[in-house]
């Protein structure tokens, strides 16, 4: 398909819900949605018109005074062409509808997003971490601009010799208890 | 009976030091009896917080920085990373540094393709298959240290070209690499295609269809050997792909042994490439100067990485350090197949279907925060350079 066609058909699927279309070069399509709640009707357009495959999703802290996160679906239609589907997400209860009904491939960029920026996936299956680890603080979202990576390698750091301390009491009354038992 | 069955399901938690690969992953799959009914996957073992530490860097640290996010494909990233920010910059790196880039992301696709052909094999039990690939990819691992001066973190990129020129030597030497390499890749194509065990182990096993592997969005070598034409260098040429152009190599079996034979085909493509780009290197510069700042924009750059796709967004807000750096690596499009794929299938097959695509997991854990190796001893990057200064002051010859 060639550039103008995906323009034309992108505005004729998406107008509606979008605030703006903007093409930038070389081949770059980015639509400005309004809110995330048209996410699925928009990319239900694009998957029956067959406007290219979920390439990735891109979250973005404009900074910390910003009440907004943004999030990017790239879409690849094919040749070099990029159509970005750009969606506001107040930083006041952020969610976004799951994807990963239509596109089983969203699921670990959805997991991704949730766990990295705090966006809670509405309709995933799994919403567990994809690579935090279980006992992360759920409070902290490491890609927020609020988060320092000086103090969150303190608190993990803090973490891990709780954890620890933790551990050699355990064995100590495990071990105390084989004694115990012997005696 | 019915619920006699239901209660026989069992669930087999794999890793996170697991039986594939020598990385850190870990699946559950349920399974009724040797079937796998369902499956999930947990990463993260390699995190090391990338995406987060490169927003405090500078643009030439991290270009250092994303080369290190995979062991196996380093220059792939360091490519993509420069490309973008050239583009953000409104630099373009000269043709003879793009022919270069291109010649090192060859002869890394070929080191990683005989890696892989030797990781698969042993998951096969092929031991010999695995100990006479990896013999003959050090004939390409010596090619790419004679030429960057090292084996794996090649170094080869700079924000606006490359480091080093190629003298006639090297060339040389390039090509008689190739010349071993080829009639060996001939050879292993005969084995993958002929040995009636390995045949066995492959054939008709971890059948990905032409329309699972455009649902599921699988990429690179995964999704060619499904039917699927998608490859970055011939879709959306970059760097060196514009001039030396690449046919693509397809199968339409989706299972297995396509999986191996368009990586084996690919190594033909690759030795093709480099022999025409050594053939025709341009004349001329090989950097160009780029400001420290950058100017203010986004970019998203799209290559083919060994497995498959590699996607960097980068944008910048005008300093010296990115706002955001996005990577999007092909490996984690790749497991949603594996994931959906395994449900069906022997438990047996497992390692083989996972080996199949040809996992990084390096690749994929990389954004958030600073990995330690004990929690007494805090080494800071300052503490890291002294110690490697003081390492090669002691050391010196």
């Amino acid at each position: 398909m060639d550039f103008e066609t995906l323009v034309e058909t992108t505005r004729l699927l998406i107008e509606e819900w979008a605030e703006r279309i903007e093409t930038l070069p070389p081949r770059r399509l980015d639509v400005y949605m309004r809110r995330g709640q048209d996410l699925v009707p928009a990319v239900a357009g694009l998957r029956v018109k067959r406007l290219g495959y979920l390439a990735g999703i891109t979250g973005l802290d404009p900074g910390v005074e910003s009440p907004d996160l943004e999030v990017l679906y790239h879409f690849c239609p094919g040749g070099a062409a990029i159509l970005n589907l750009r969606i506001p997400v107040p930083k006041r209860e952020p969610s976004l509808p799951s994807l990963s009904t239509i596109i089983p491939s969203a699921e670990p960029f959805e997991r991704e997003l949730s766990e990295m920026f705090g966006i809670t996936m509405l309709g995933l299956r799994n919403p567990d971490h994809l690579y935090l680890p279980e006992e992360w603080d759920t409070s902290i979202f490491p890609l927020r601009k609020n988060i320092d990576p000086q103090s969150l390698a303190q608190r993990v750091a803090e973490g891990q010799r709780v954890a620890e301390g933790q551990r050699v009491a355990e064995g100590r009354r495990v071990a105390q208890g084989v004694k115990d038992e012997g005696a | 009976m019915i619920e006699e069955r239901k209660r026989e399901r069992f669930t087999v938690p794999i890793g996170p030091q697991h039986p594939a690969l020598k990385e850190p992953g870990h699946f559950q799959f349920t399974v009724e009896g040797e079937i796998v009914t369902e499956a999930s996957v947990r990463l993260g073992y390699a995190h090391r917080g990338i995406e987060k530490a490169a927003e405090g860097r500078n643009w030439v640290q991290n270009l250092y920085l994303v080369e290190r996010i995979c062991g196996i494909c380093s220059h792939i990233h360091a490519t993509a990373f420069s490309l973008g920010v050239e583009q953000l910059a409104g630099v373009e790196a000269p043709p003879r540094a793009q022919a270069i880039r291109t010649l090192v992301a060859e002869l890394e696709r070929i080191h990683s393709h005989l890696l892989w052909l030797g990781v698969a094999a042993h998951e096969a039990g092929f031991d010999t298959l695995f100990m006479y690939s990896w013999r003959d990819r050090e004939t390409v691992m010596d090619l790419l240290e004679e030429l960057t001066g090292n084996r794996v973190n090649y170094s080869a990129n700079l924000l606006g070209g490359v480091k080093f020129d190629i003298s006639q030597a090297q060339m040389e030497a390039i090509l008689q690499g190739l010349d071993f390499l080829e009639t060996r890749t001939y050879h292993y194509l005969e084995v993958v295609n002929s040995d009636t065990l390995f045949l066995q182990r492959t054939r008709g096993v971890g059948v990905m269809t032409r329309s699972q592997a455009e649902l599921l969005g699988a990429v690179g070598p995964t999704a060619r050997a499904s039917g699927v034409v998608r490859d970055v260098r011939v879709e959306a040429p970059y760097a060196g792909y514009i001039d030396f152009p690449v046919h693509p190599v397809v199968e339409k079996a989706g299972d297995l042994e396509a999986r191996f034979v368009v990586r084996m085909k690919e190594l033909l493509e690759s030795y093709f490439l480099i022999r025409g780009i050594l053939a025709h290197l341009p004349e001329g510069e090989i950097n160009a100067r780029l400001p420290r700042r950058i100017k203010p924009g986004e970019a998203i750059v799209r290559v083919e990485a060994p497995r498959g796709e590699l996607l960097y967004f980068i944008k910048s807000n005008g300093s010296d350090t990115p706002e955001r750096v996005k990577v999007r690596t092909p490996t984690i499009c790749n497991m949603t197949s594996v994931i959906k794929l395994a449900v069906g299938h022997q438990l047996a097959d497992i390692p083989m279907i996972l080996a199949g695509i040809d996992p990084c997991f390096s690749c994929n854990d990389r954004s958030v925060l600073i990995r330690r190796s004990d929690s007494e001893q805090h080494w800071d990057w300052e503490t890291l350079r002294q110690y490697g200064n003081r390492f090669y002051h002691a050391n010196a010859k």
